[in-house]
């Protein structure tokens, strides 16, 4: 049997077929075409998103990174010169200090010559007393021809040389 | 004479007092098997990093996703894959007309109906499920809701149904028409001297080789209609043709532009535009009057 439906009509049968293939078709699309689909886009969105946070953060750490270099820098060539005025400093200091020693060396040398000076003179004063003293007896034994004893004549003459030394 | 009919019933199968395969059932079962064959075979090996295939897919579904998140709220986007289906099904099975041997299932109230009656119990039910049975009775203290109720799914059922097949009715009726027409104009050529007819097909070649000439489409176009024009006449005046409908030829394709391709397009939206619409009001966002399952 064939024959046609009314235009405005509505076949119950027509409408329970309509009404499954609509819900196998529903449910099809949705396991096999909506749901790997719309996963996969949110997966590669989350990707995306954690790649992008990935670089951010390896962004920062690499700012960080360079400005704690920069002041690791900034504080290797502020050490650098402070050791360097330092060392400038200890130079100078030293440099004065070895001055200070050597004039004080110096005249503490010329003071010890002095004192020598002094002494020798001293000795050479005394040598010449003896001899001068010597050479009065001498000549006083020569001059008295008797013989005059030689101790009473050195306080003699002793007193005598003092008396020069002291107009000399 | 053109008749108007509904779908044709092709067989009936004799259980429970005879089931009536009609040519829209078999049409929808084709759109199933389309929709659920190229989904299965779009929705396999996906990948990271896209095949061309995979990237048009992708942008189609979220597209659909980005609609549904629009108009239903975020909250809704769950609602998608039954959007989609209908959007897709209403679409398809519209297209589905212009094979020409099969017929569009949309042009059936059997199948629109089932539709806004699925719309109508998604919204029931939603309503029932968020906001409780008492106040969905409630609702119906005002006897025009019960109206209202009733008249939604009709009016979506039947602005669908209507603009398929009246589009549908149209073009046949374009078709006789043209034939008509062009059974008379023919015939009109044919019966007057000669000359007339020779004189439109020169016409015709001359406007085919100047378009040619100049590579302009509507001189070549109207060449060679001119031509054809001419040269039936002359064959049906010496009665080796007759009754062929040469302005069948071009014209209706045009109009099918609209009425089959646009309509469908547009049908396929307003239907799932307005089941958004009626469903996402049913399902409210959770802040709202959400009650725990």
């Amino acid at each position: 049997m064939s024959g046609f439906e009314s235009v405005v009509g509505v076949n119950f049968w027509t409408a329970l077929f309509t009404f499954l293939n609509m819900v196998i078709t529903f449910l099809l699309l949705k396991k096999f075409l909506f749901k790997p689909v719309k996963k996969m886009i949110d997966d590669r969105q989350a990707e995306i998103d954690r790649m992008y946070e990935e670089a951010e953060s390896a962004k920062q750490d690499a700012l960080s990174a360079e400005a704690e270099y920069a002041q690791k820098l900034k504080d290797a060539k502020q050490e650098a010169s402070r050791i360097l005025s330092q060392a400038q400093q200890d130079a100078t200091a030293k440099g004065d200090e070895i001055i200070r020693d050597a004039r004080q060396e110096a005249s503490r040398l010329k003071e010890k010559a002095q004192e020598d000076i002094r002494l020798e003179q001293k000795k050479a004063v005394n040598q010449m007393k003896d001899e001068i003293s010597g050479m009065a007896v001498a000549i006083a034994a020569k001059v008295a021809e008797k013989e005059i004893r030689q101790e009473d004549h050195e306080a003699l003459i002793e007193k005598f040389i003092e008396e020069l030394g002291d107009k000399a | 004479m053109i008749q108007v009919t509904g779908p044709k019933i092709h067989f009936v199968i004799p259980i429970f007092g005879g089931i009536p395969i009609t040519q829209t059932a078999i049409a929808s079962f084709v759109v199933m098997l389309i929709l659920c064959i190229s989904g299965f075979f779009l929705g396999r090996n996906l990948k990271k990093r896209p095949s061309r295939l995979q990237v048009v897919t992708e942008k189609l579904v979220s597209m659909i996703y980005g609609l549904v998140e629009e108009t239903m709220g975020k909250h809704n986007s769950h609602w998608t894959p039954y959007i989609a289906t209908l959007f897709l099904s209403s679409i398809l099975g519209s297209l589905i007309g212009m094979t020409g041997f099969l017929r569009s299932t949309t042009a059936d109230l059997s199948t629109v109906i089932v539709w806004a009656l699925m719309t109508s119990f998604l919204v029931w039910g939603n309503t029932i499920r968020y906001q409780g049975l008492k106040a969905w009775l409630k609702g119906y203290i005002n006897p025009l809701n019960i109206v209202s109720d009733i008249a939604q799914p009709v009016s979506m059922a039947f602005r669908h149904f209507g603009n398929i097949m009246g589009g549908g009715v149209l073009t046949s009726l374009m078709y006789s028409a043209l034939a008509a027409g062009s059974t008379a104009l023919l015939g009109a050529i044919a019966s007057s001297p000669l000359l007339v007819s020779m004189a439109i097909i020169l016409l015709g070649g001359y406007l085919l080789i100047r378009g040619v000439k100049k590579k302009k489409l509507l001189p070549k176009i109207f060449g060679i209609a001119l031509a054809a024009i001419g040269l039936f006449a002359l064959l049906e005046r010496f009665g080796v043709v007759s009754g062929i409908p040469i302005l069948s030829l071009g014209l209706p394709a045009v109009l099918s532009l609209y009425f089959d391709l646009f309509s469908g397009f547009v049908q396929a939206l307003v239907f799932s535009l307005l089941t958004m619409v009626y469903v996402g009001i049913a399902c409210p966002p959770k802040e709202s009057t959400l009650k725990e399952k």
